[in-house]
């Protein structure tokens, strides 16, 4: 954000950052499997639903060309909205590949849109141990970081995240700043 | 590939231009002025500065202490911080202390010099007064301010006013002792000149002020998208929620259902002096920009 924009208003979102980041997970994945992080086949994309007749028809035209392509790669598509009215596109494929497309396919229809604003962020669920975990994408810096919910309510585990950002800083482009590891409560994935 | 959700609002942009603009030609006047009676407004001014530095850096904890209010831990409003948080994911912005204060009036504030240091804080009245779509609005609201860098931008262009003021004090305690023998009338038209800048800067800082409120409102509905919400989140906390009436209009008395309420006494004197814009004024902006969002395209 400029000067300009601090004096006179902030008047934008921020946009998505460069997509080829998100990528990176595609070939990162396998080094997690080989450590014994099993992907759950299940990714999401979570964005702001805008109350928008134009809007709505965006989503549900999306929702149908994901529906086209997933006869071919088998990625099956739902959608759900969560208690903070906020609208997940859900997308189930064992392969990590096909859902890290199918991501950046719905990302790239909201951008085309003119909505790429709303997105917020893109997550994938692992498995860690019985342990869920997940990798979070954050679309607007185009960074990952680690989100490990332990026991109790609203409790996050920094220090299996830290050893997960120790081990996987080279294959992801982790978030450098640690505040920004925004947790997402509730993720239904 | 259209643009943005939302357009750009440049008559507002224009008028606070305008307003700042004023306020550094009084303020170069001001300077002039000092310089030109001698350098004992220089030292005036440091001192000033530096009130205005402690102001800057103080700003947060005055702000929680006079409102008794306390940070609180993620455990303690889950709720609020999930929300804060998404709203930064959304912004990207840093994540700013979270503060609570515990009264029923319904309220939120935000302060902090920089993006980095910063609070948010909401009462327990607007928590529970608010749906969560609603309380969303407002804490956009209190992030643009965090964006726009209010508390820094206001804090700067008080600077020149506390040095008038400060002149003032001076002069009343030490001009009336002095015996009119050097610099008498001098000092006497530098107390006259710091009365005025204190004046116009004064008004034009209430100005300013308004037009930040208008831009963070239209921040917050850039961020939540849902201008309507904020809308009627602000007709709640002004208590105007009796404007749309609960109750059937066949249930109220025939009269009463086209009884139109006095407007009120506010004059135009009366609104140069407040620091945020009559509540119709924001809400009538933020139904523009709804207008906007729904007929784009």
């Amino acid at each position: 954000m400029g000067f300009f924009d601090a004096l006179l208003g902030k008047r934008k979102v921020a946009p998505p950052a460069a997509k080829d980041r998100l990528f990176a997970m595609s070939t990162a994945h396998i080094a997690m499997d080989v450590d014994g992080l099993r992907a759950r086949g299940r990714a999401g994309i979570v964005f702001q639903s805008l109350g928008t007749a134009d809007f709505s028809r965006v989503v549900q035209e999306m929702e149908e060309v994901l529906h086209g392509t997933g006869e071919e790669t088998g990625t099956t598509v739902s959608s759900q909205d969560d208690s903070f009215g906020y609208r997940w596109m859900i997308l189930e494929d064992p392969d990590v590949e096909d859902l890290v497309v199918g991501v950046h396919a719905v990302n790239d229809a909201l951008a085309i849109a003119g909505y790429g604003d709303r997105t917020l962020a893109a997550v994938f669920a692992y498995e860690d141990g019985s342990q869920p975990l997940y990798w979070i994408y954050n679309i607007k810096r185009g960074s990952w970081y680690p989100f490990v919910p332990a026991g109790g309510e609203q409790a996050r585990s920094n220090e299996r995240e830290l050893q997960l950002k120790a081990r996987y800083g080279g294959d992801l482009p982790i978030e450098p700043e640690l505040e920004r590891w925004f947790p997402l409560w509730g993720v239904p994935l | 590939m259209r643009p943005t959700s939302f357009g750009k609002d440049t008559g507002l942009q224009a008028r606070m231009l305008l307003t700042m603009f004023l306020l550094g030609a009084v303020y170069v006047v001001f300077m002039g002025v000092l310089f030109a009676a001698g350098a004992s407004g220089v030292i005036i001014a440091v001192v000033a500065g530096g009130l205005v530095f402690l102001q800057l850096f103080a700003s947060e904890a005055i702000g929680l202490r006079a409102m008794g209010a306390r940070e609180v831990s993620p455990q303690e409003a889950p709720e609020l911080h999930a929300m804060i948080e998404r709203l930064c994911l959304q912004a990207d912005l840093p994540k700013p202390k979270v503060a609570v204060a515990y009264t029923d009036m319904p309220n939120a504030f935000a302060m902090g010099r920089s993006k980095k240091h910063a609070t948010v804080c909401a009462t327990t009245g607007i928590m529970d007064l608010l749906t969560p779509a609603e309380l969303e609005g407002v804490m956009a609201h209190e992030l643009a301010h965090i964006a726009n860098r209010d508390v820094m931008i206001m804090t700067l262009a008080s600077f020149f006013a506390s040095v008038a003021s400060m002149i003032l004090q001076f002069g009343f305690m030490f001009g009336g002792g002095h015996s009119d023998d050097d610099d008498g009338p001098g000092f006497l038209a530098v107390i006259m000149v710091s009365l005025a800048v204190y004046v116009i800067s004064f008004f034009l800082m209430q100005a300013l002020s308004r037009y930040r409120e208008f831009a963070a409102d239209r921040g917050a509905a850039v961020l939540t998208g849902r201008p309507s919400a904020l809308a009627s989140a602000l007709m709640k906390i002004s208590g105007g929620m009796d404007r749309i009436p609960q109750k059937d209009l066949r249930a109220s008395s025939e009269m009463a259902a086209f009884y139109i309420f006095p407007p009120g006494t506010k004059s135009a004197i009366g609104s140069l002096f407040s620091t945020h814009p009559p509540m119709d004024k924001r809400i009538d902006a933020l139904m523009r920009l709804e207008g906007q969002l729904q007929g784009t395209r």
